[in-house]
């Protein structure tokens, strides 16, 4: 017994030691967290600018725009029409390099493309070739702006619901499993192998178009009532369809998912052990099965969330939904470059602080995951 | 001294316990009419080989039973309440814990890895409403850790910073806690090291001698079980084969299956040649009619692949369900 006494008192002093540090530490694993995630950041964006600009082949295109705009206008021009062809060549060419200087393409592409990435990261996204936002700004970083609200309102809504009730639903058929519901939805599953979308045409071909109870698309109808409440429950009523087929299309899968995670975490003995010590069902679901499995459901809500910044191309094209989605297929039909590339940056920077915010959260709900501790063991 | 199923002095008393399960081979008998008593102060130590039954029969006293069970009846008498007739929900309030506790295997898992310890400890004391306040019931596992030799620090430590002894001692306040009439230990040292198992085996002792804690102890180690029991019962291939004092059993025990069991274990101080048991335990899914351990048994008689022997009351208070002594 001497012996198990020392050693509970070494390891007494060593908790202490430990306590001390443990606001330092997480401040400092905080700052190599945010300073490696912010090295991915930049690395992210500058891929995308050079994607976007073909590694400097857009140049090319652009001159060869410029050229054709140039002599098109020279054709229409009755001012020139008395110039000799040299002469006409000459002032051709003298536009030519003004225009490229104007938009510094004489510059070498390695080195305008760090001062692309410098306005990238600054937000300074520049403005957009062709589209211009609702307000008629040309602003990238207004039209993306302008945009964000209505992704964030539907797949926020959409994902959030989903994810919850699939949480909540798999909980129940984990302690209830072989019965009737629960092959039920196993049966289901094969739902989800269709994306939102294809549910979306059959729910406005039956809603829209046959029952005519629900609008077609769009976030609010038009005129947008001028009375908050009514605009909000136009909103609502248009959210409807697309929500729904997002929920068609993603909660069968994800119950089976999480109904067969929680299914092998209620077979720990631990679980067991709660129950043999009297807990209720409820409680034996929610600290035994729920709380350690805290991080792993945290980690996948947070994926979740990052893919609700983007939205999804074809589901808000279905809807028409004025989203970030919508914009980005608009911008790639264009060849919008500072479109596609602000939108990319809009995405990385909030890709990055959900990955930074995860982190902390998992320090701070999983005490096996302890942030550059020494090996406790005894 | 020892339990007598006649009398109702006893404190857990288990009638005809049968436990079945369902697989897709066939039927499982894993325990299959099994009968006892236990006085208050007593260890009931219940030997057997992997597959015998013997875990079945704790989770069968506990009511921890897997999804695919097919029989659970017969009655288990905790002082005057007969278990088996209460439903759910009245048994998980009323027996679980207050009535039956039970010590797991040493493992890892047996603690949920993100509830501090001395809280896990705490937490029937408040689920079953015996105190009021959440500092009381700390106290009470301080007091508790204190008595087995854990250091209270541990109190708001995880699992996972703990030994593999340590963890059993807080599986072993765990138990105590909520003051349980019976606590049942399900092999609780075969996970551990032999220096830590001797640890584990002194603090169940003195829990016994000083508290004078009720067990059921599982186990295969017929030495480990020596240093515990007052009453052993052996099971074979889900039937209990012999139930004697632990003296008598010690030093002579009854079923051939018992008398080959005791002489594959090693003794310190008699010199003797360990010997084995031919073959193998039969299938639990369709046992042979007679005695099951009949087709291993060294002295088998010529009725005992026919008839079932039933279990008779020998000399000394034991019983032993064998043809032999008829």
């Amino acid at each position: 017994m001497s012996q198990t006494g020392t050693a509970n008192a070494g390891m007494g002093r060593l908790a202490l030691r430990d306590f001390g540090g443990t606001g330092l530490r997480l401040l400092r694993y905080s700052l190599v967290r945010a300073i490696s995630i912010g090295i991915t950041v930049v690395i992210a964006v500058y891929l995308t600018i050079i994607i976007a600009n073909m590694g400097g082949q857009v140049d090319q295109i652009r001159k060869a725009e410029i050229q054709e705009q140039i002599g098109l206008s020279f054709m229409n021009n009755p001012a020139v029409r008395d110039m000799t062809p040299e002469e006409r060549l000459a002032l051709q060419e003298e536009m030519l390099q003004i225009e490229i200087e104007r938009l510094g393409l004489n510059r070498p592409f390695l080195l305008r493309s760090f001062s692309y990435l410098w306005q990238g990261l600054t937000l300074n996204l520049g403005r957009a070739e062709q589209m211009s936002s609702d307000t008629g700004s040309r602003q990238v970083r207004l039209i993306l702006l302008e945009r964000l609200p209505a992704t964030l309102l539907l797949w926020g809504t959409a994902q959030i619901l989903v994810f919850v009730v699939a949480i909540l639903v798999a909980l129940w058929l984990s302690n209830h499993y072989g019965g009737i519901l629960d092959r039920l939805i196993i049966a289901l599953t094969p739902l989800s192998a269709a994306p939102a979308w294809f549910y979306g045409l059959f729910l406005i071909l039956i809603f829209s178009a046959i029952l005519g109870a629900l609008p077609y698309g769009g976030m609010v109808a038009a005129p947008p009532p001028t009375d908050p409440k009514a605009y909000a429950l136009s909103v609502l009523r248009h959210l409807i369809l697309p929500v729904a087929a997002q929920f068609v299309s993603g909660i069968f899968i994800l119950i089976y998912n999480w109904r067969t995670f929680f299914l092998i975490y209620s077979s720990e003995d631990y679980v067991e052990m709660a129950k043999a010590k009297g807990l209720s069902g409820h409680l034996v679901s929610r600290r035994y099965v729920l709380r350690p499995t805290l991080p792993y459901i945290i980690t996948n809500f947070m994926l979740m969330l990052i893919s609700v910044w983007m939205g999804g191309i074809i589901l808000e094209t279905v809807f028409n939904w004025p989203g970030l989605g919508k914009l980005l297929y608009q911008a790639i039909h264009l060849f919008d470059t500072p479109v596609i590339v602000g939108s990319t940056v809009l995405y990385a920077y909030l890709l990055a602080i959900t990955v930074f915010f995860l982190d902390i959260i998992y320090a701070l709900v999983d005490p096996r995951v302890r942030v550059g501790a020494e090996s406790r063991q005894p | 001294m020892l339990a007598n199923t006649e009398t109702n002095s006893a404190l857990l008393r288990v009638e005809e316990l049968v436990l079945h399960y369902r697989t897709r081979a066939g039927t499982v008998q894993a325990v299959d009419g099994v009968s006892f008593s236990l006085d208050k102060g007593q260890t009931l130590a219940i030997l057997g080989e992997s597959g015998c039954g013997k875990s079945s029969l704790g989770r069968g006293l506990l009511r921890l039973l897997p999804r695919n069970v097919k029989t659970y009846s017969g009655s288990i008498f905790i002082g005057d309440l007969d278990t088996m007739t209460l439903g759910d929900r009245r048994y998980r309030r009323d027996v679980r814990w207050r009535r039956l506790a039970l010590v797991p295997q040493a493992a890892l898992n047996t603690l949920n890895p993100v509830l501090k310890v001395g809280y896990q400890v705490a937490e029937p004391l408040l689920v079953h409403r015996q105190v009021k306040k959440k500092s009381e019931a700390l106290e009470k596992v301080r007091h508790l850790f204190n008595l087995l030799g854990l250091s209270t620090d541990f109190l708001n430590r995880y699992a996972f910073e703990l030994s593999g002894g340590m963890r059993q001692r807080v599986a072993i306040a765990m138990a105590l806690i909520s003051d349980p009439d019976v606590v049942v230990l399900d092999e609780p040292t075969s996970a551990l090291d032999l220096l830590t198992q001797a640890n584990i085996m002194n603090v169940l002792k003195r829990i016994k001698k000083d508290m004078g804690m009720t067990f059921v102890f599982i186990t295969h180690d017929v030495g480990t079980a020596s240093e515990l029991a007052d009453v052993v019962a052996v099971m074979y291939a889900g039937e209990m084969v012999e139930l004697a004092p632990a003296e008598n059993f010690y030093t002579d025990p009854l079923h051939p299956y018992s008398e080959r069991l005791m002489a594959s274990v090693p003794t310190l101080r008699e010199e003797k040649e360990l010997q084995f048991i031919p073959g193998q335990p039969p299938s639990l899914i369709n046992p042979p009619g007679g005695c099951r351990f009949a087709a291993r048994c060294h002295k088998r008689l010529s009725q005992c692949t026919e008839k079932e022997p039933p279990m008779t009351i020998v000399d000394k208070g034991s019983r032993v369900k064998c043809w032999l002594y008829q």
